[in-house]
């Protein structure tokens, strides 16, 4: 049996990061203040990296940090000292797509570990070969790449493989596409990404007599939305195809979409291990995966490749929306309350579920709730307000409650 | 200034026809492709055409590229090794490339082919292509999303030739699905895609039309303008941009001949009488104008255009 993947999770902020290591990600991936793809995401500072690794170490758990921009000549400034940084704060590799910075850190940072970022579109087992022997350790495979194919790249090449196993993803080869750049002047390979495939567009047939448009008599417009990613019903087949690293994709997303999903694969993966054999996918881990999904789920080039039904046309499934409604600092079992953060506002009579880690998890309706005075109050409306609350199973710090929005 | 500049016009041809006029016209270099091999050729060649090819421009002292850029499948490595040893002995001066994998395989199997490194979207700066020149490329064929300061910059920094797009439309997406015939199938149109001439206009941005079709290697969608650089070669040419490209892709004969002939005028004024080309830019900017199709704008594409991120 091959020897247990790795669970990588991304992780937007140093809150993200330790959520997504406590639910259970064996490594996390985070970004920078340079280098990195997503602009947008609360990205960490040198002591914001610091900290996470400090977390991350008493759990036996690795930080990566993506400086996977496709660079051009302005961006190269700096490179070297930031990879050394990163280096000494303890970062355990880092995700590149752009060779000038693959040298980058080599020269500045030989011992840190150099990744294969998913931008370089590394597609077959001779790219692969090429860049093991570069002296890579690691490469994270396009999405494109089917699950024979991935077989076929582990048996000629002994490297160690990472691949997507949910979330979002470009309908391009990532970094093959500058709509957004064309479209918006935002350069997509450098973190500028406006998404320009998700938009709508008329397509038009070019004819002799002038352009007809396909678009007009058709009742859905064309567009080139992919749904996302989810490989949770088909763990055994990934696991079996000696995969080493099963990364999650979202460094924009939410904690809870974060915790769940980690708590749903690190389940997966665990069971998986304990019996292989009697292994069966458990309704109750798809209807969690569920809970967090943003879009219809696809399994996209794994087992074929995607057709109308991999992508978003028409109106969009009707998915349950969840909030993360409070985060659990604290529990007195001998009166059963525990202490709540409020994350978004909940009152009494709501319906809730607890969660946390190992997929721990139960519903109840609110029946009490009493301000940091003791005062008994209707509704935590106030964003990071602390109350306390009634509930009926035990819960500890990191527990999360959610409920239907 | 060094006397001796002479870029290279190079161009795409659709077949062997149009690869021996637009030589004869004036083209200094020819590219082809089949799409098993190469992405976005302007029409299928096979090795019995680029045979002929070879024969014909070597016999005028001119050269022929073949594209081996595609974004390969393990699959689709199966037959390359052959296909590259034929390239090889039929003396083709160039393939133009794009993934890591051509290195393993062509040190393996001891070929000498001159690698022009094109991965298109991949290869932004100076320091990425060094990277790339020490792992065998000859030649760098830049990013169409390259502004001219950077360009300048890439150039002086790199001691091998450095290629550009200097005109025609300009690739900006390709996926390996099948994105048009999803569409179809989804709307419920059996006509398919097959021999159909396609394109896009995004809701927001009026007249615009971006070129889209399918092949085996998936989806592209082209550029809503067509580069035009003939107005500003001056700053191609006093960089030195050893080698200036023109591509004919969905453009009549009439047109792709027009075009060459233009820049090839263009690049002889140049070398011979700098005043003369100072003044007749215009005008030869004018004669594209008037044969340009409406629904295509030309503009400069990255050139002289800032982008954020």
């Amino acid at each position: 049996m091959n020897k247990k993947p790795e669970l990588l999770a991304p992780a937007g902020n140093l809150e993200k990061l330790k959520f997504a290591i406590h639910y259970g990600a064996d490594a996390v991936y985070i970004g920078g203040k340079q280098f990195g793809l997503r602009s947008k995401a609360g990205n960490f500072s040198f002591e914001d990296m610091r900290e996470g690794v400090e977390f991350a170490n008493k759990y036996g758990a690795k930080v990566y940090v993506a400086a996977n921009i496709i660079a051009h000549n302005e961006n190269l400034e700096g490179a070297k000292e930031y990879f050394k940084n990163l280096y000494e704060i303890g970062i355990a590799a880092v995700i590149v797509a752009d060779p000038a910075l693959v040298q980058a850190c080599r020269e500045a940072a030989p011992n840190l570990e150099v990744h294969i970022s998913t931008q370089a579109s590394i597609v077959n087992w001779r790219t692969v070969q090429f860049w093991k022997e570069e002296g890579i350790p690691r490469v994270v495979l396009a999405r494109e790449v089917s699950m024979e194919e991935i077989k076929e790249i582990k048996e000629k090449v002994d490297i160690e493989l990472e691949t997507f196993v949910h979330g979002a993803m470009c309908i391009s080869y990532s970094g093959r596409c500058v709509l957004s750049n064309h479209m918006t002047a935002r350069d997509a390979n450098r973190g500028g990404c406006a998404q320009s495939c998700r938009w709508k567009y008329d397509l038009f047939e070019d004819g002799l007599d002038g352009a007809v448009a396909v678009t007009e008599a058709a009742e859905e417009t064309y567009t080139m939305s992919s749904k996302d990613l989810s490989m949770v019903e088909h763990m055994p087949d990934l696991i079996e195809s000696g995969v080493d690293s099963l990364k999650i994709e979202g460094r924009m997303k939410s904690i809870h979409y974060v915790a769940t999903v980690v708590n749903v694969y690190r389940k997966i993966i665990d069971t998986y291990y304990e019996d292989p054999q009697n292994y069966q996918l458990k309704q109750e881990w798809v209807d969690e995966i569920w809970k967090a999904a943003q879009r219809s789920l696809t399994t996209a080039f794994y087992y074929e490749e995607p057709t109308e039904q991999a992508q978003l046309f028409g109106k969009p499934d009707k998915i349950p929306k969840y909030d993360f409604a409070g985060l659990v600092l604290d529990y007195d079992e001998s009166t059963q309350i525990a202490t709540i953060q409020q994350r978004n506002s909940f009152s009494i009579g709501d319906e809730i579920e607890f969660f946390g880690p190992n997929f721990y998890h139960f519903k109840q309706k609110i029946t009490d709730i009493w301000d940091e005075k003791g005062q008994a109050i209707e509704m935590a409306k106030h964003p990071m307000m602390i109350v306390k609350i009634k509930v009926e199973q035990p819960v500890k710090y990191y527990d999360m409650m959610r409920k239907n929005k | 200034m060094d006397t001796s500049y002479r870029p290279e016009l190079i161009t795409t041809a659709r077949d062997m026809e149009e690869l021996k006029q637009l030589a004869n016209i004036g083209a200094d270099a020819l590219t082809v492709g089949h799409q098993h091999y190469g992405l976005r050729v302007a029409g299928d060649f096979s090795l019995f055409d680029i045979k002929e090819a070879v024969q014909f421009l070597h016999a005028s002292n001119k050269k022929l590229y073949v594209l081996t850029n595609a974004i390969f499948h393990n699959e689709r490595l199966e037959t390359l090794p052959a296909y590259l040893q034929e390239l090889d002995k039929l003396q083709v001066d160039g393939i133009i490339c794009g993934d890591p994998s051509i290195f393993p395989i062509l040190n393996e199997m001891d070929l000498n082919l001159s690698i022009h490194w094109n991965p298109e979207t991949l290869s932004t700066n100076y320091e990425t292509l060094n990277y790339w020149h020490s792992k065998g490329i000859s030649r760098a064929v830049l990013s169409n999303e390259l502004s001219i300061e950077a360009i300048k910059e890439i150039k002086n920094k790199l001691s091998i030739p450095v290629e550009i797009q200097v005109h025609g439309m300009t690739c900006i997406f390709q996926s390996k699905r099948k994105l048009v015939s999803n569409y179809y199938n989804y709307i419920g149109d059996s006509s398919g895609v097959d021999g159909k001439q396609l394109h896009l206009k995004q809701f927001k941005e009026a007249d615009s039309h971006y070129p889209i079709f399918e092949d085996c290697n998936g989806t592209h969608i082209m550029s809503n303008e067509d580069l035009c650089m003939m107005e500003f070669l001056q700053d191609i040419f006093l960089a030195e941009i050893d080698c200036v490209r023109i591509n004919g892709m969905y453009k009549s004969r009439d047109y792709q001949e027009k075009i060459v002939s233009l820049y090839r005028t263009a690049i002889d004024t140049w070398i011979s009488d700098q005043d003369k080309f100072n003044q007749l830019t215009e005008t030869w900017k004018h004669q594209i104008i008037q044969i340009q199709p409406d629904e295509r704008k030309l503009d400069t594409g990255f050139y002289y255009k800032e982008q954020i991120y």
